[in-house]
């Protein structure tokens, strides 16, 4: 099913800071298309903007100049048919790991037994069901991370928007919550932009991938990444796979 | 030369416990004993005035006759309520005004840095002030113990409410929250283990402020009581008075310690477990 | 841990605001206001002898300070304090050190500690007086004791602070018990130590003035309190609780300069430990 207009459209982005007679350029001029229900990466080195334009598009951070538009309205602020997550799980310590995932519901002012059911059979499709009562401290980084993959996912958001939600785990727990991310972004049909400054994992989760670099942050291309999906691990060892990663890199300018 | 194998098997002997027999709760155990001792020696050998410290057995012997006075019970009545009541008094106001100034970044930002030179400041001062105002009554020995709360809890509220992490906001702030829920679902939260530990400070000075006033003057309390002792010299009633003190502020500190691993049970938890304390 | 162990709540630290010249307009705007609540407020009541305003107070400081006596109180208080600050700090680093270094002791002493901080120690007040007479060595006395026991505490409890994985170090370069602690525990203790230091300034000042107040002829600020309360002349009780007031915010402003350099060092000498 593929829809023609994009869901997220950034024309012109720019986000400059000013401290005294100092100015920074965060971003400068990025145009870019996110469509309906694809999986796509900001990739770069720090820098480069990309943590910026997914505040931006996120409605967390207002651009200096350019235009964004969500499901062909202006973005104005948060909403909430975006979800995003973090570097850090940010669990509140003082809930229990269900009532974290519920709390975008609460914050709603929805009704948390309505969607009980649903929290539960999130935390059961990530693996920690059972820790459902437990509170964050008792549960591992990467259990906590799986938790906040839920809550972001609760309130069936249109877009997810991810910086680096991965980034502080293992390699281990960090391929299989990308996997994971895969499979529920693929049940929900949801669009997901990811941020990540790891070539192999941009060119393994994404449908397409806004290649950024730094001073001043900007778009320089974008890359499609044609592979099918369900997409499993051993297509990181394949040739095309290869030659994706290393267009990236070229466009990178790395050796 | 010791080999590298002998220095390992050494640092290996040396961080185990060496003489697990002795568990220091034993020597702990073994303490309070010795100083029963000590003081029992001390006193009935005529090393301390007995105006400072009376002997075990006399302080032993005055318990019922201080315990059974008439009224007795009154003056435990009444220091209670004053502590209560003050404490419960100082906290609300220090508390609601903590909220007030701190919901407001700015605000907390300017009052904060020359608000916390005002720890400084000794309430006791305000004693004589106090009793001109109140007179001997109870009303004034209230005002005493609150004054003396307000500060702790009223600071610690403040400073409290900026505790939040960045990250924590920033996500309420995805979810659209207004001010008042992340204010209500965060930033309290966030603010009460440091909250807890004003009402703990504040505890504590609140039993002074009361004491304090009593002995200033006062129709009646524990503190007017230990006051009438002493000028009649009954040292060991007063060190009775000394002892239902003691017991005061033991029972003060296990609900408040109690209080604690309820309400804040997290900070507690997270702390024995650093390694899987993420923020 | 057990509550009366936990540091104290520390005061957030707050970085200059970017704000900073509102944040000086709001400070100073405030102040204003209050002074002029406290000019106008006890004018609306019919009986000012109780309520001084702040001219009626202002005028009593100045007459306190013209009159000249008060000199020999404000300097029997302050060496007082100090005296005992002095006194209660060194005792109380000792004590610290001597029982605390040792983790099989200081677990022995725990529970005795607490006792021991749960006792208001103002209690002993009257019997010191009653042991000592009225005048300074009564005052001196119970100001020590008040500040000894945190002082103690706060010393055990910061030479407990360095992880096991620091000591484990400590351990592997073979150093000597002397060396962990002159290196490791005593530089880690330092912010624990300036706290209970700092908190100690302000007991000992309560305990002093608690004696003077109840010595009703000792001599110092808290008897001069006591005298102009129990005249009625409330404008010139207010003016030396004013003195107190700012002598007390001195002092702790003095102790919080010497933190900051004090800390900062230990801070250095910690992170050169190896």
């Amino acid at each position: 099913m593929t829809k023609t207009a994009p869901l997220v459209r950034a024309e012109g982005l720019t986000k400059e800071y000013r401290s005294g007679d100092k100015q920074m350029v965060a971003l400068s001029g990025m145009n870019l298309d996110v469509m309906d229900g694809e999986f796509l990466s900001l990739l770069g080195p720090s820098g480069c903007g990309k943590s910026t334009a997914l505040n931006i598009m996120g409605g967390l951070l207002t651009a200096t100049s350019g235009t964004v538009t969500f499901d062909d309205k202006p973005m104005s602020g948060p909403s909430r048919d975006i979800g995003m997550m973090f570097q850090q799980a940010v669990m509140f310590p003082w809930r229990t790991t269900i009532d974290n995932v519920l709390l975008p519901i609460e914050v709603f002012g929805q009704s948390k037994k309505k969607y009980r059911a649903k929290a539960e059979e999130l935390l059961s499709m990530v693996g920690i069901a059972e820790f459902a009562k437990s509170y964050p401290w008792q549960l591992s980084g990467g259990m906590q991370q799986r938790a906040a993959l839920c809550r972001v996912l609760i309130h069936s958001p249109k877009l997810l928007l991810l910086d680096e939600p991965f980034g502080a785990l293992d390699e281990f727990t960090r391929e299989s919550m990308n996997s994971e991310l895969l499979r529920l972004q693929a049940h929900t049909g949801a669009t997901a932009i990811l941020v990540t400054h790891n070539i192999n994992e941009a060119v393994f989760m994404s449908d397409r991938i806004a290649v950024m670099s730094a001073r001043p942050g900007r778009l320089v291309d974008v890359i499609d990444v044609p592979f099918d999906r369900p997409r499993t691990p051993e297509l990181t060892l394949t040739p095309e796979f290869a030659a994706l990663a290393l267009k990236a890199r070229t466009m990178l300018g790395l050796p | 030369m010791t080999t590298v194998q002998e220095r390992v098997s050494e640092l290996r002997a040396d961080t185990s416990t060496r003489r697990a027999w002795v568990s220091p709760y034993m020597v702990s155990a073994l303490i309070a004993p010795i100083i029963l001792a000590v003081w029992y020696y001390v006193t009935n050998n005529g090393l301390v005035p007995s105006i400072l410290l009376p002997t075990p057995q006399a302080v032993l012997e005055a318990v019922p006759r201080v315990v059974g006075a008439n009224g007795f019970a009154g003056h435990v009545g009444r220091t209670v309520s004053e502590i209560v009541l003050g404490f419960g008094l100082g906290a609300l106001v220090g508390f609601a005004l903590g909220m007030l100034l701190g919901s407001s970044i700015r605000l907390r930002t300017a009052y904060l840095p020359f608000l916390s030179a005002l720890e400084a400041i000794p309430t006791v001062i305000l004693a004589p002030v106090i009793i001109a105002w109140f007179g001997f009554g109870i009303e004034g020995k209230v005002f005493q113990a609150a004054i003396a709360c307000f500060y702790a809890v009223f600071i610690t509220t403040l400073s409290g409410l900026g505790l939040a992490e960045p990250n924590s906001v920033q996500l309420m702030r995805s979810l659209c929250a207004s001010k008042w829920q992340i204010m209500r679902m965060l930033k309290i939260p966030a603010a009460l283990p440091v909250i807890f530990g004003g009402l703990q400070l504040g505890a504590t000075t609140a039993i002074i402020g009361a004491i304090v006033s009593e002995f200033v003057g006062s129709d009646a309390g524990l503190g007017y009581l230990l006051q009438r002792y002493r000028s009649g010299f009954e040292t060991p009633s007063v060190w009775v008075i000394i002892g239902i003190f003691l017991i005061f502020g033991l029972i003060a500190y296990f609900i408040l310690w109690f209080a604690e691993r309820k309400i804040v049970f997290w900070r507690a938890a997270a702390i024995s477990r650093p390694d899987l304390e993420k923020q | 841990m057990t509550s009366a162990l936990k540091p104290r709540p520390t005061k957030a630290g707050v970085a200059k605001a970017e704000g900073g010249e509102s944040s000086w307009w709001i400070s100073v705007g405030s102040i204003l206001l209050l002074a002029i609540a406290w000019e106008l407020g006890p004018r609306l009541l019919d009986d000012r002898t109780l309520f001084p305003t702040l001219s009626d107070t202002l005028a009593g400081l100045v007459r306190l300070v013209s009159a000249g006596y008060w000199w020999g109180d404000l300097t029997s208080t302050l060496i007082a304090v100090v005296l005992a600050w002095m006194i209660g700090c060194s005792v109380g680093l000792a004590a610290g050190i001597a029982l605390g270094t040792v983790p099989f002791i200081r677990t022995a002493i725990t529970p005795y500690a607490i006792a021991v901080q749960a006792l208001p120690k103002i209690v002993l007040a009257p019997l010191f007086i009653g042991w000592l007479g009225f005048g300074p060595p009564s005052k001196i006395a119970i100001a020590v004791v008040i500040c000894f026991f945190p002082v103690w505490i706060d010393t055990m409890v910061g030479l407990a602070l360095p992880s096991p994985n620091e000591f484990k170090l400590m351990h592997s370069l073979n150093a000597t018990r002397a060396q962990t602690f002159r290196k490791l525990q005593l530089p880690a203790a330092v912010p624990m130590i300036m706290v209970g230091v700092k908190h100690a300034m302000l007991l000992a000042f309560t305990g002093v003035l608690v004696a003077e107040i109840l010595s009703a002829s000792a001599g110092g600020l808290g008897t001069l309190t006591k005298e102009f309360s129990s005249q009625l002349n409330m404008p010139l009780t207010f003016a030396v609780v004013i003195v107190v007031v700012v002598i007390a915010i001195t002092l702790v402003s003095i102790m919080d300069v010497i933190e900051r350099r004090v800390v900062f060092w230990s801070e250095e000498s910690r992170a050169r430990k190896s």
